[in-house]
């Protein structure tokens, strides 16, 4: 009995902590890519994106996983997209009516997170095939994970382009703003240097 | 009859589904709008009352006016009648938007009562490159407009900012951004002023 208990904390800590690093979707799985290089000009902005997803990707992933069993293999993804496609909605509109200024930043990116295939990946991955449970921690940990690399990357241009953290001056004044980090430039040159990063830190060591 | 039966057997997990999701952005929708509205207008408001101190409502017009904007498009728009604690009529201000540097641009232009002179624009919404068109947004370019003439305005590349007349000073690096909202200001200034003319808005006021 406690041997089971003890197998099932360990599969779900693991389904929890995968999407924090081991999996991370940007660093290490290089899926959704579109908002780590659209919305990271500040750090507000990608926040209210991670949160975002992690709201669709609970969702989605909880009610995928209570329709898995009834799931036809030839409509999955068009089931997948429609339970996206209304909790984005949602979503939005939340944004809209409690975050406007914030909506306004984000723009067409809040519906864009329909197609983001991060969450596609996850209903097909792990909610269409585990329990509820399971499901949910990995929505968590999975979207947890992209909110951190996406404040990581936003942290650092902001901190670059605009002498500024979260709104609050950080640099001197004496500080010259790069400009080009708040260009779509600044955004690949990040993304590439922090993956590069990355790898070096995961990278096996030869025997 | 047995492809019906067919038919309903493999997608009516996918014709419910729609159905709850349908339910469930529309009670969201129904539950938000009126914040949503109320957001939007109060966000007019404000930024209309930057332009006009002495406002304190503002009434839409019930006349509609057609604004011709680039190749024989038609614009519809409303004015709003600035109105003073006593109930005096202290300016207009309209929307107005065109095509800008990166895509369109929404101005919310105010003129004074007698429609002679301009009290500022403000934007509303843009997507002009950061650093660059972005400053169109800038205290140092929407000064120039405030107290120039309202009516045909210039765009030049050198000049003194600080000479309030009908020449506008481009904003360095981004002169398709400035050209674009001289443009807006043009198109709508004259077509506007024309029409409140001959709707008899104007004369009523001078009186």
């Amino acid at each position: 009995m406690s041997d089971n208990n003890n197998r099932n904390r360990t599969v779900y800590k693991s389904a929890l902590l995968a999407g924090l690093w081991r999996e991370n979707p940007t660093f290490r799985l290089l899926i959704g890519m579109c908002p780590p290089l659209a919305v990271t000009t500040a750090v507000k902005p990608a926040l209210t994106m991670g949160l975002s997803v992690i709201f669709v990707l609970v969702c989605s992933n909880f009610v995928i996983s209570l329709m898995r069993k009834l799931l036809k293999p030839h409509l999955r993804i068009i089931m997948f997209t429609l339970t996206i496609a209304a909790f984005v909605t949602v979503c939005d509109l939340f944004l809209k009516a409690y975050a406007p200024d914030m909506s306004e930043i984000l723009g067409a990116y809040v519906p864009l997170i329909i197609v983001n295939c991060l969450i596609i990946f996850r209903a097909e991955a792990c909610a269409s095939k585990s329990g509820i449970i399971i499901s949910i921690l990995d929505a968590v940990g999975m979207g947890g994970g992209f909110t951190l690399a996406l404040c990581i990357l936003a942290g650092i241009r902001e901190i670059l382009a605009t002498g500024k953290f979260f709104g609050y001056q950080l640099m001197p004044q004496a500080f010259v703003p790069w400009l080009a980090m708040q260009m779509p430039i600044g955004a690949f040159v990040t993304l590439g240097l922090l993956l590069g990063l990355v790898n070096t830190l995961t990278r096996k060591k030869k025997i | 009859m047995p492809k019906i039966k067919y038919f309903m057997q493999e997608s009516w997990l996918l014709i419910v589904s729609s159905f709850c999701f349908g339910l469930l952005i529309a009670v969201t929708d129904a539950a938000l709008s009126e914040r949503i509205e109320q957001n939007k207008t109060d966000k007019l408001n404000n930024l209309t009352k930057a332009l006009l101190s002495q406002a304190v409502t503002f009434q839409p017009l019930d006349e509609e006016f057609q604004v011709v904007v680039e190749a024989a498009k038609k614009q519809t728009t409303k004015v709003y009648k600035a109105v003073s604690e006593t109930g005096q009529c202290v300016g207009w201000s309209f929307n107005a938007s065109g095509k800008g540097f990166a895509d369109k641009i929404e101005l919310v232009v105010a003129v004074d009562k007698d429609f002679q002179k301009l009290a500022g624009f403000n934007v509303l919404i843009s997507s002009e490159t950061p650093g660059f068109g972005d400053r169109i947004k800038s205290s140092y370019y929407r000064a120039q407009f405030v107290g120039a003439p309202a009516d045909r305005l210039k765009l030049l590349k050198t000049g003194n900012p600080a000479d309030i007349d009908s020449d506008i000073i481009a904003i360095t690096g981004a002169t398709v951004s400035s050209q674009a909202v001289v443009d807006i200001m043009n198109n709508f200034l004259t077509q506007i002023r024309e029409q409140m003319q001959q709707k008899g808005l104007l004369g009523n006021v001078g009186q």
